[in-house]
């Protein structure tokens, strides 16, 4: 847990973060919103003393209000693992600035995300269906999603704990944003 | 050309009905249907269910593999030696698709060898196999391909289902883009359980091959299309 | 097909009375609707004399299915597009659906040759989201049986790329010794490929006598064994004149690629999350990072066999430095950690192997994300093939080792 990572992060973003930059383990969390992505990442990116060269996972988050896109990146001034999470995405139109502008590394990335999410990527010159056929109309890892056997339509619905499904408007908000920084 | 960009429509982006499950994916039966509509019993679901009526109907003993013609004056001998041939030559097809294909590949090298049983020419070529392996989960992207695959395949041909995935869906039975058992889209003769098999698993299994190709009990007229378990279980 | 037959009906291509017509059905050919976006347009505009073969799912040399459409002009290749999904089994969906033990054997067929990896990373995140401490003797064993993994898998890579150059007598030497590793774990975890070996909070089970007895004889002898294996390789004209300068790639390319693992420390970068960022008892084990400069394909392949002789004094180490002690934590059957996210990366065979977890509080991982290296490296092949021949696609493909499980999750 690299405290200094957090104080140099908040000296330089300060007013883009949303929320405070939360530390658990080896991880530092920042929060911002769509329309920071390319200063941020472009900051994180190119200065020296930030460093963060390395993408190591971009990955989406459907948490039920809303959309995120997370970025986890790698520096070798810092012992931690630093992740970005773009929030506040609607559900209905999503849209995210692309990092390919840094890493030629992220297009796929982003493909996959927009198949498993419909996230649009704006600036991703190859933004269409990788894992899922191309005439697939679905979005299979949003959380209005069911899998065809899922307990809705059963008898048993709800009974087991297997058998409860994500839906969308009773996921609350309050449990993903607890976890404080130890 | 006009490039169709996502997200210019944003409606696109919403799954309609968002409360509804979504209706699982099904992947026709009538992919492939064999030259002979009156082969592999028509297309309709097997009625012989157990071994042991197959064995009491008149159908194993029926010869299918004729020769036709003048030639029908060559005593059975020789069918039983052309099976004998198939048999000890069953040249699979490359159709590792997942982790079972690296059991297959065990199983064609050194310590578990299935070149002592003639089969280690693994062909590239659909054209040139005689048995088709399918190791590995089938998705409902992959199916057509594997569907072209069997349908390039010349007669006489067999398959064998290696891996749970192949037989009934496997550990993936739940998911949205697996088919659930390869028998749904073409004519299995031997299912391997086991995720994967041992490669024993698989040689015993190609000696039973080896055995229903012999007995001729492997008569592609008698096999069927189409799962042999209901359609809701 | 040019039949009398009634529209929609399907005739099969067996019936030799059917002349063959473009109407393929349901198949997928060369994209029939019209390009989607920027790259698909310059990829499907065809310049003078250029051409496109597919490479369909259904091919010797690609490691699982992939299917590429490779433009070439003559016989070299000017681009690539490569077509995924045909191995999407769906796990992330399907972990969602699981308890959280349940998730380990759900990821296991992911990176299916290194297994062990693909359980270790969603293990650790888990430990990180229930803040548990690991028992020594069981990280002790994760690393001894994760090593073992990564020699098995650099052996199995050493073979196919060997077959994929056209040599068929090396995967069978390769097989010889990943057989032998692999019962080796099967002696230990009950499974010879996809274990199921790692538990939240340790390891299945302690090491046993038949593993040991196992893994002493084979170490008497690995590094003869496997100094003979690769010198078959490693002195071969063939091999060494088509892989050297094949598809070289340069270090800052390489990170912006997103590459990881002996892929990028074949150009250069001594990148290894082992040392740049530890877990585990990394930290306490002494072993050096190989790394190469040439960044062509014959230090993919010299570097992974470097790794194979690191990876056997991580293994002495770990067997003089066990420390006793339980190998299980004692938790509760539902899992229920505090709601939060945690990321784990560590070093696979491949590169970096990731999971981020998220949990609600409810016994299920509200979103588990696998982050697989052989999806980021097969990006790179659009980079590294053009101007190459079409034989040294499957080279270049093979060089960079990837596993279509977890390029297709």
């Amino acid at each position: 847990m690299d405290r200094a990572l957090k104080t140099r992060l908040e000296a330089r973003f300060g007013t883009v973060l949303a929320g405070e930059v939360r530390q658990r383990h080896d991880q530092t969390e920042v929060r911002i919103g769509a329309k920071d992505v390319v200063d941020v990442l472009r900051a994180l990116h190119d200065e020296p003393d930030l460093g963060f060269v390395v993408l190591a996972d971009l990955a989406g988050v459907d948490t039920g209000r809303e959309m995120q896109v997370v970025y986890h990146l790698w520096s070798s001034t810092t012992s931690d693992w630093l992740r970005v999470i773009v929030e506040g995405l609607s559900r209905d139109d999503p849209r995210v600035p692309s990092a390919t502008f840094l890493w030629q590394g992220a297009e796929w990335m982003e493909r996959e995300t927009y198949d498993m999410f419909g996230i649009v990527f704006e600036g991703n010159r190859d933004l269409r269906r990788i894992y899922m056929p191309p005439d697939y109309t679905s979005f299979p890892l949003r959380k209005d999603f069911y899998l065809p056997d899922d307990a809705a339509r059963s008898p048993g619905a709800g009974v087991r704990h297997m058998e409860r499904t994500h839906h969308p408007a009773e996921a609350s908000e309050a449990p993903l944003r607890s976890g404080t920084g130890a | 050309m006009a490039i169709a960009k996502p997200g210019r429509d944003s409606s696109a982006l919403t799954v309609r009905g968002g409360t509804a499950v979504a209706e699982p994916i099904v992947v026709r039966n009538d992919l492939w249907s064999p030259a002979d509509p009156a082969a592999y019993g028509g297309g309709r679901p097997t009625e012989i269910t157990h071994l042991a009526e197959l064995e009491q109907s008149e159908a194993l003993r029926r010869d299918d593999a004729r020769w036709s013609g003048l030639l029908e004056v060559i005593p059975t001998k020789a069918d039983y030696v052309l099976d004998l041939l198939r048999a000890n030559s069953l040249w699979p097809l490359l159709s590792g698709l997942a982790c079972c294909a690296i059991e297959m590949m065990s199983f064609a090298t050194s310590k578990n060898d299935i070149d002592r049983f003639g089969a280690f020419p693994f062909r590239a070529s659909p054209r040139q196999a005689d048995v088709l392996i399918v190791a590995g989960t089938l998705t409902t992207k992959m199916a057509g391909p594997l569907v072209r695959l069997w349908e390039e395949m010349p007669e006489p041909k067999w398959c064998v289902a290696m891996g749970d995935c192949t037989c009934s869906g496997g550990r993936y039975k739940r998911s949205y883009s697996t088919v659930e058992g390869i028998d749904r889209v073409i004519p299995v003769d031997v299912y391997v359980p086991g995720c994967p098999p041992r490669p024993e698993g698989l040689i015993f299994a190609m000696m039973k091959l080896q055995q229903l190709v012999k007995d001729r009990r492997g008569h592609w007229p008698e096999r069927a299309i189409g799962p042999t378990v209901p359609q809701d279980v | 097909m040019a039949t009398n037959a009634p529209h929609g009906t399907h005739v099969s291509a067996d019936d030799p009375h059917v002349l063959l017509d473009d109407d393929y059905g349901l198949y997928e050919p060369i994209p029939p609707y019209p390009p989607r976006t920027e790259r698909e347009l310059e990829f499907y505009t065809p310049g003078d004399g250029e051409l496109y073969l597919n490479m369909g799912p259904q091919h010797p040399s690609t490691h699982g299915v992939l299917r590429v459409v490779l433009k070439l002009n003559g016989e070299r290749v000017v681009d690539i597009d490569p077509v995924l999904g045909y191995l999407h089994r769906g796990v992330e969906k399907l972990c969602e659906n699981a308890d959280y033990h349940q998730t380990i054997s759900q990821v296991d067929p992911l990176e299916y040759i290194s297994s062990l990896f693909c359980e270790w990373a969603p293990v650790m995140a888990y430990e990180k989201l229930l803040d548990l401490q690991v028992p020594r003797r069981a990280e002790y064993i994760r690393v001894l049986s994760g090593e073992l993994n990564r020699i098995a898998s650099h052996a199995l890579f050493m073979g196919w790329f060997a077959l994929d150059l056209g040599g068929l007598t090396p995967i069978l030497y390769a097989f010889i010794e990943r057989d032998e590793i692999v019962e080796m774990l099967a002696a230990l975890t009950g499974q010879r490929m996809l274990f199921n070996y790692f538990r939240i909070g340790g390891v299945n089970g302690d090491l046993n006598h038949d593993f040991l007895s196992r893994l002493g004889d084979w170490m008497s002898r690995a590094a003869s064994q496997i100094e003979a294996n690769t010198a078959l390789l490693n002195e071969n004209e063939i091999l060494v004149r088509r892989a050297r300068g094949l598809g070289v790639m340069d270090g800052p390319t390489a990170l912006r690629y997103c590459m990881t693992g002996p892929n990028l420390r074949a150009t250069g970068v001594p990148y290894d999350i082992r040392r740049a960022h530890p877990y585990s008892v990394y930290p306490e084990l002494d072993f050096a990072i190989p790394t190469r400069s040439e960044g062509d394909s014959l230090a993919r392949y010299l570097l992974r066999i470097d790794e194979i002789k690191q990876s056997l004094r991580i293994i002495d180490q770990c067997l003089e430095q066990m420390p006793d002690g339980p190998v299980t934590t004692k938790l509760p059957r539902l899992l229920r950690p505090r709601p939060g996210r945690a990321w784990a990366g560590l070093e696979g065979p491949r590169g970096l192997y990731g999971a981020y977890a998220i949990s609600d509080g409810t016994d299920q991982p509200f979103r588990l994300k696998i982050h697989d290296p052989s999806f980021i490296h097969l990006q790179a092949v659009g980079a590294l093939l053009p101007g190459h021949l079409l034989a040294d696609t499957m080279a270049i493909m093979a060089s960079l080792d990837p596993v279509m499980g977890g390029v297709d999750k």
